[in-house]
């Protein structure tokens, strides 16, 4: 950053980097630039002009100012800085001159457009737009594409920016769209018809300036001031996901992504997204008893005094589920390790050492990925586990990372050298020197799928110690939420799962749908959905859902998030940590806590490192004690990315999503 | 006929014909026929004028098409002379109920009462 250079801007001198380009310039001099195909976080096209701006001293035409950079402008005469104007009678003239040609195609859809009232045509049309067509031509007409189920295509409001053809090959890493054409033929398209093949696509319809590609789920529910918009977190993985929930009274009507560059930068997967219409299915609603083999509804005071009564002087073991927020799980272990049970989170069978942050998270950041230069991946597929995490280890390998993987081939959009897929190959890797790498930013990013079975201690502690010789940071990636958070508060029984439901009379069941439960053992359901947990409880409490209650998430990293609500839960259900606290009181051992906050003090109080919002706390990695490794090949822990959990197993959409991905990698027949 | 009736015939014109009108229809009137709701149809000796006497509520629109033709000299003859042909498709003739309470109401609106809507935002898991 040593080539700094002074610039002019509006009669602001300021000093920026040379390789800034005029419009970053202007941004830091506090003056907003109109434009439509420059974006931060994609490459530069300058095709929508735009971004024009007057180069006082330069060639007498208006520069396109995101694709000129400060270097490129000579001083003046004497050695004085570039000026630059932005509110030049000729920059307005010239920026009403672009808008005109952007309009004369455009076809006055706004009352019927999905993109009303968030347009970026429709904004700076109000600026620079001039009040008449002085064109008398037919209109260029353009035929819709068919992406998919999830973006809507309108292609004759396309002003072809570019923008989406942009993301799709750099960020999201596939070859789908381009633009063919020149001139007014210049189309945006699809190759040979294809639909979108990648689980990012959704974001498309975010960058999209005009309403060319919107969201089909969404389409004509709902107008943008009409909707609640509230700051919240995914859970859809483990990544923490900042998000917008745009709420229409109790609904949510769709998800949109915040920006955050050290989580999502502004990327979410397409299973963030899309998954709303599984928080109106299937929900639990009212409480549910099962008598005679039959769940009947019952009110509130029943249910909680036939689980407390289930509950006394009986073995209790508690699971907490994949969406869990640390508030419920937290409330969780106290109430039954106030009954002398215990608690269990690793439902998957992962086998996380309790209390070892710097092994159950690791040291690296997601951040780190951006400046490393090797990426080993043990045992993890991250464009299922965490699509928008695998578009952050594709623009590393675009900046020149190397990324290794130890575990089964799978396409994750940039090359990757195999180091082989069994426990054989990591045993080879751990015995190799790592010297050379000293000094080299590293990451190894350690997933479930290697470590949720039998030897997972094993291998985890292989990895970790090879981590270590190489000086390379960890990152486990996580595929469930809550883990991290309910990890945090120690919700782990010695001896993983197996110990806990071994000789449990009766089983808490905090949302965890993935679990198989043995006959005998009565089960207590707590909440949203019902799914196969609910099919198998006996007494079932119906809570909130992620959008419908404030909660604490730890992501994968490390980092302590808050969700906060977004609307109020269905029917008679309630948030959860409510339920438990209601419950606590029936069976006698009282929570000491009253309210939210209350709770939120005493687990502060508890694990101080939750308390900093949106910081990640540093962890130390030690050495792990070697085991003995199988002989097995590494499997991934996620087999449908779009049905991972009981909202998206709830979601229509989302099981329409996952058959056209089975269908996508099933073998052709003939005729096609 | 009670008194309240006399006194309703007499200053009110919307349930049934006004006294003038009967005495107009008793000094010139030729009744021509009715209709399947009961409204008489009259014409003047001369067939300068052509009447109705609805059957209860005096409503335009109860008036079917086929009358309404004579009644406005679309045609001469009257349906009991010259009736008209109906097409098998043809749906039989009803007033206009706007402003009743069988008025068409669309699905969700607050009019139907008779089978509201199922307005729930989400849908509740049941067992089975």
């Amino acid at each position: 950053m040593s080539d700094l250079r002074k610039i002019i801007i509006d009669g602001k001198e300021l000093e920026v980097p040379g390789a800034m380009t005029l419009i970053q310039a202007c941004e830091e001099a506090g003056v907003e630039v109109p434009r439509f195909c420059y974006h931060e976080r994609l490459s530069i096209a300058g095709n929508c002009r735009m971004c024009l701006v007057e180069v006082v001293g330069g060639p007498p035409k208006p520069a396109a100012s995101c694709a000129m950079q400060v270097r490129d402008l000579r001083p003046g005469p004497e050695g004085q800085p570039p000026v630059v104007k932005t509110n030049s009678p000729m920059v307005k003239k010239a920026r009403e001159g672009v808008m005109e040609f952007l309009l004369i195609n455009h076809p006055l859809d706004c009352p019927i457009c999905d993109q009303g009232g968030e347009c970026d045509l429709q904004d700076q049309a109000m600026a620079y737009g001039v009040d008449f067509s002085r064109y008398r031509e037919p209109k260029r007409a353009a035929e819709d594409l068919d992406l998919g189920p999830l973006v809507e295509t309108h292609m004759t409001r396309c002003i072809s920016c570019t923008r989406c053809v942009r993301f799709t090959t750099e960020v999201a890493g596939i070859t789908q769209m381009g633009q063919t054409g020149r001139g007014e033929d210049s189309e945006i398209t699809s190759y040979l018809g294809e639909t979108l093949n990648s689980n990012m696509q959704g974001n498309v319809i975010d960058l999209c300036p005009v309403g060319a590609l919107v969201s089909k789920p969404y389409a004509f529910t709902a107008r943008p001031w009409e909707l609640t918009k509230t700051e919240s977190i995914d859970v859809m993985d483990a990544l923490g996901s900042n998000i917008r929930v745009d709420t229409k009274g109790r609904e949510v009507m769709r998800i949109l992504p915040r920006n955050h560059d050290g989580v999502n930068e502004e990327w979410i997967s397409d299973k963030t997204r899309f998954v709303w219409d599984g928080l109106r299915r299937q929900r639990l609603d009212t409480p549910y008893i099962r008598e005679n083999g039959k769940l009947r509804k019952a009110s509130w005071g029943e249910a909680l005094t036939a689980a407390a009564a289930a509950m006394k002087g009986k073995k209790v073991a508690g699971l907490v589920g994949d969406l869990a927020s640390v508030e419920a799980t937290y409330s969780l272990k106290a109430l039954i390790e106030g009954l002398g049970g215990t608690v269990e989170c690793r439902t998957d069978n992962a086998k996380l050492p309790g209390g070892n942050r710097g092994a159950y998270v690791g040291n690296a950041t997601i951040e780190d990925i951006d400046t490393a230069k090797n990426i080993l991946l043990i045992g993890t597929n991250p464009r299922d586990e965490a699509p928008v995490l695998n578009a952050r280890i594709r623009k590393a390998w675009t900046k020149g990372a190397t990324v290794a993987r130890l575990g089964q081939p799978a396409d994750l959009t940039y090359d990757v050298v195999e180091l082989g897929s069994d426990r054989d190959a990591l045993a080879a890797l751990a015995a190799m020197d790592h010297s050379d790498k000293h000094g080299i930013p590293g990451v190894m990013i350690i997933g479930q799928g290697a470590i949720n079975e039998a030897d997972g201690a094993a291998v985890l502690a292989a990895a970790i110690n090879t981590a270590l010789k190489a000086q390379s940071k960890v990152l486990i990636l996580h595929s469930a939420a809550s883990r991290v958070g309910a990890m945090d508060v120690g919700a782990v029984t010695q001896g993983g799962m197996k110990a806990a439901m071994d000789g449990a009379e009766v089983v808490y069941n905090l949302g965890a749908d993935e679990v198989e439960i043995g006959d005998g053992a009565f089960v207590i359901y707590q909440g949203s959905h019902g799914d196969r947990g609910a099919h198998r409880a006996d007494i079932i409490l119906p809570g909130a859902a992620y959008t419908e209650e404030n909660g604490l998430f730890v992501n994968t990293e490390g980092r302590p998030q808050l969700a906060m609500r977004a609307g109020f839960a269905p029917g008679e259900a309630k948030e959860n940590w409510a339920i438990l606290r209601a419950l606590s009181a029936e069976t006698g051992t009282v929570l000491p806590w009253d309210s939210l906050a209350q709770l939120r003090q005493a687990l502060v109080a508890d694990r101080p490192h939750l308390a900093a919002i949106d910081e990640v706390p540093e962890n130390e990695v030690k050495p792990l004690k070697d085991g003995k490794l199988g002989k097995a090949t590494f499997r991934p822990a996620v087999r449908d990315f779009y049905l991972t959990n009981p909202i998206a197993r709830a979601s229509a959409l989302m099981a329409e999503l996952s058959a056209g991905a089975k269908a996508r990698t099933a073998p052709k027949v003939a005729a096609e | 006929m009670g008194l309240l009736k006399t006194i309703k015939r007499v200053f009110t014109w919307w349930d049934g014909q006004t006294i003038n009108t009967q005495f107009f229809t008793w000094r010139k009137g030729v009744k021509v026929g009715s209709d399947a709701e009961g409204n008489v149809y009259y014409r003047d000796r001369s067939d300068k004028k052509r009447w109705v006497i609805f059957n209860g509520e005096v409503e335009g629109s109860r008036v079917s098409p086929d009358w309404h033709g004579w009644l406005h000299r679309t045609w001469d003859k009257a349906p009991t002379e010259a009736p008209l042909t109906h097409k098998s498709w043809e749906k039989p003739h009803q007033e206009n109920l706007t402003g009743t309470a069988l008025a068409y109401a669309p699905t969700g609106s607050i009019r139907r009462t008779n089978a509201p809507a199922d307005r729930s935002d989400y849908e509740a898991w049941s067992p089975e």
